[in-house]
Order: structure tokens, then sequence, then C-alpha cells
């Protein structure tokens, strides 16, 4: 069986291993590096054998070894509470690719859609299969490692080989995916803003950025490839990054409303000139060339964006030291990323 | 041959359903194992029925010398369980044989109901041992599984299930509080 790996997926493992070094390089003062570094980097290795595996069976076998070995790791929740999402995805996955191999009526190709959009979603832990989170849990061990670090290549894998295993449901499948994109950009935008918890906000934050990415994956022309290519990059080179620095002053109860929480802010509800900006751009002109009452509903729904961004921004509090030096090469980053974008796009093959 | 398999691969799904006890559960798994072993094997995968039993039999063996030894076979409260494997079977076995076509009807049935089953173990069982168990049992069948259709997956997904099923047995139990 030949290995290869798609340029959208190794985009994103590159993505995912620059993410890791700014997490343990401007690591916050109390976190233990060693364990981010070790963690960190075996996920990266179960990422990559996702991406090169040669067919979703072992893409499945592989995400079901992953949650074994991350529901072993220390954490506040029971084992079963954290196995239970990711394995239950796992048999969801394999009911639709189940589905999508069956001879018999078309109707088959469209059970199995629902069966791979479902296994992504509670991959994912997005609505609706929610991720039990508690706001105290080390992030290694936390719901937020699949949503976060193992998602964005996991949802690029299973999305774009089940799309050619089931061509005759593609349309279904993509209305599936837009039909939960849309839900988690509502919810997820709204309970961020709303929600008493601040780790709690940022959690729905990365349900409603993954809203954009189903959405944008959803619809099927390139416009909407690329916004999902620089919103997933987004989140694991933005969002990621910043939420872990936001855990001390979170603990500490600090908020602050200095210039630095407020380019956070712009950055996280994806304004001009940050890379959300440009994704945001692109999945606009991609629903329009579909239908463009859906890009009117996704531009309301990008308006969400803006109340909760400002609230996660001054959870940030004033970073100092090695985190001040990561914010700022985060948002520098951001910005070429949203003034030029193209590189990413050309690495993605898009 | 692969008749008898498949039935024998729901039974062990259905004893995992059913069953508390480590004792119980090491039972189910070993069951299920052999079950799949035996479809790989009658479809010409020899290597791989025989990896997959052997998966089976370490997660079996482990479970049954770790840990408390009880069986808890149906314990009190468990109707709804074992009605859920009787549904089960009946919703696989008319999958397998009249909404779907073409031959393997055996390793359709045996893997639409171990996934069913298994799916629903995780969403029911609150302690750690069910769900490591349900998981191996997935492993399993995702690999057997893997022989559906014209797909040509070698041995890979076999070796692979199996390794996931015996390392789910061995991973550290650690649970909030000690437990």
């Amino acid at each position: 069986m030949p290995l290869s790996i798609s340029p959208m997926s190794a985009t994103l493992l590159l993505a995912a291993a620059l993410s890791l070094a700014f997490v343990v390089v401007f690591a916050p003062q109390r976190a233990r590096r060693p364990s981010l570094l070790v963690w960190g980097l075996g996920g990266l290795v179960g990422m990559a054998a996702i991406a090169v595996a040669p067919n979703l069976d072992l893409v499945i076998l592989l995400t079901l070894a992953i949650a074994l070995l991350h529901a072993a790791l220390a954490g506040r929740r029971a084992l079963a509470a954290r196995l239970r999402a990711p394995a239950l995805a796992v048999a969801l996955l394999g009911v639709g690719l189940l589905f999508a191999r069956f001879d018999g009526p078309p109707m088959l190709e469209r059970f199995a859609a629902v069966g791979l959009v479902a296994g992504l979603a509670a991959a994912l832990g997005v609505l609706p299969y929610i991720h039990e989170f508690d706001h105290e849990e080390l992030t290694t061990a936390s719901p937020v490692a699949w949503i976060a670090f193992l998602g964005p290549i996991l949802g690029v894998v299973v999305i774009t080989r089940g799309r050619e295993l089931i061509p005759g449901a593609a349309a279904a499948f993509g209305a599936m995916l837009i039909g939960l994109g849309l839900l988690n950009i509502l919810w997820g935008s709204i309970a961020s803003w709303l929600t008493e918890k601040g780790t709690s906000a940022w959690h729905y934050s990365f349900m409603a950025d993954w809203g954009l990415v189903l959405c944008a994956f959803g619809i099927q022309v390139a416009d909407g490839q690329a916004a999902a290519v620089l919103t997933l990059s987004g989140i694991l080179l933005s969002r990621l990054p910043l939420y872990l620095w936001s855990r001390q002053p979170l603990r500490e109860s600090v908020q602050t409303d200095r210039p630095i929480n407020l380019l956070a802010a712009a950055m996280l509800a994806g304004a001009a000139p940050f890379a959300g900006f440009a994704a945001r751009i692109l999945l606009l002109r991609g629903a329009t060339q579909i239908y463009w009452p859906l890009a009117l509903v996704i531009a309301i729904g990008l308006l969400l964006w803006l109340p909760p961004s400002l609230r996660l921004g001054r959870t940030l509090g004033v970073p100092r030291g090695r985190q001040a030096v990561g914010a700022g090469v985060t948002l520098a980053l951001s910005v070429a990323i949203g003034l030029y974008p193209q590189p990413i796009l050309s690495l993605a093959g898009l | 041959m692969t008749i008898a398999a498949a039935i024998v691969a729901w039974a062990g799904a259905a004893v995992i359903t059913l069953a508390d006890g480590r004792r119980g559960l090491a039972v189910g798994i070993a069951v299920v194992a052999i079950g799949f072993g035996a479809l790989a094997i009658a479809n010409g995968g020899w290597l791989g029925g025989v990896a997959l039993i052997a998966g089976g039999t370490v997660s079996a063996i482990q479970l049954a010398r770790t840990g408390s030894k009880d069986w808890g076979l149906m314990p009190p409260g468990s109707t709804p369980r074992m009605i859920l494997a009787v549904v089960a079977a009946i919703l696989s076995l008319w999958v397998a044989a009249s909404v779907t076509t073409g031959p393997g009807a055996p390793l359709r049935f045996a893997s639409v109901a171990v996934l069913g089953l298994m799916a629903a173990r995780l969403l029911q069982a609150q302690a750690a041992s069910p769900v490591l168990t349900a998981a191996a049992a997935l492993a399993i069948a995702l690999a057997g599984a893997s022989g559906i259709g014209d797909t040509g997956p070698g041995l890979a997904p076999y070796v692979l299930g199996a390794l996931v099923a015996a390392g789910a047995s061995f991973l550290p139990i650690r649970e909030p509080g000690g437990a």
C-alpha cells in the first residue's frame, strides 16, 4: 500500500508542529514543558500517521489508538468519560465506512454520509457531541486536545476521503457539513459569550471556529477549501497558543483592557488584517457562488464573533516575558497570513 | 462456517453488553475475536484472522488476570441491555441480508451488529473496564470489517486492530480520586 500525504494535510501538519513549538518555547511559567513537549510530539506522530494512512480503515483504527492513549493520561474526568466520545466517534465513522462499501440502493451512500459526519462531530467534540469539559483539567488531557490539535488533520482526512468514498451522496454530505457548521457557529459563539467560566468560553470559541470550517468544507468550491485551510491554520497557530497563555490569568481572575488584549480580540474575531479576515472573505465568496442566501446567513453568524472575542481577549491578562514575545509572534504571524495568504494556500495545493 | 462465525461474533458483543465483571468481559472479547478471526480465515485471510484471535486472546487474558475476579453477567436491571442485544441482531440481519446485496452477508451482519452494540455499550457504561473492552471489540470489528468490498486492505488493518485490542487492556486506569 503506497504511503502518501495530501498537500492540505501536510500544510496542517506543519501548522500543528509550529503551534507545538510556540506552545513549548513560550510556555506559561507554571506549565510543565517536558510534559507538553512529550504529549505534543506524541499527538503529532499520531496525526502524521493519520495523514499518511493509505485508507480510511487505518485512519479510524489509528484514531481509536490515539483515543485510548489520550484517555490513559491522568485527568480530572473518569476514564469512561474521557474515552466515551472519541470511541463513539470511531464506531460512527466505522458504520459510515461500512455503509459506503455496501452494495445496495443509493440510499446507503446517504446513510454513510450521516455516519461520517456524525463520527467527525463526535471526534472533534462539536455539536451534537460536545465532549465533557472540566475547566481545571490540564490542556493535554482535556477535550481541547481533540478540538484544537488533533482535530484539524483528522477533519481534513475524514472529509476528503469520505467525499471520495460516496460520490453519489456528495451533495448530501456537503449539506450536512454546512448545516452542522451553521449550528456550531451559532451555538459556539453565543455560548462563548454568555457562559460563566472563562475556560469554557474558550472551549466554545473553538466550536464556533469549527462551525466555519465545516461550512467551508461543505461549500465544495476552491474558495471554500481555502477558507477551511486558513481557519484551521488560525485554530492551530493563533487560538490554541492564546488559549494556553490565558489559562494562568483565568485562574487568577485577571482581566485587562490593554492594547494587546484588543489586538488579540481583533485577531480572534477575524478582523482585518488578521488571517481570520481572509478566511471569512473566501468563505463568503465561496458561499455566494453556491447560493447567495447562505452567504447572508454566514455573514450574520460572523457578527456573533465580536462579543465573545472581546471577552476572550481580556482573559489574556498582560503577557510578560516570553509570553509577551509569544503573543507578539502569534499576532505578527496572523497579520502576515492575513495580508498574504497565498504561500499557505499554495502549500495546501489550492 | 461463516454464518456460525458471524453469530459467534454477535454473541461475544452481546456478552460484553450484558456483563459488568471482568471475567464476563474477558469471555465476550475472546468470543468476538474468535468470530471475526474465523470470518477472516474463511475469506482467505489466514494471517489476519490469526492476528485478530491473538489480539482478542491477549486482551481476554489480561482482563481475566487483573482486578476483581467476578463475572457480573446480567446484573439486576439488565433487561434493557438484553433487549438491545436481540434488537441489534434483528436489525443487523435485516441490513445484511435484505437491504444490502452481494456476497459476504455474514461479515456484514457481524460488523454492523458488533459496531452497533459496542457504540451502545460505550454510551451506557460508567466504569473503565467495560468501556476499554468495548473499545477493544470495536478495534477487532473494524479490522474484520476491512474485508468488506473489493478494497484489498492487506494485513495492516488486522495487525493494527489486534494491537489496539491487546493494548487497550494494558492501559493504566487512572481515575480521579485514585479509584
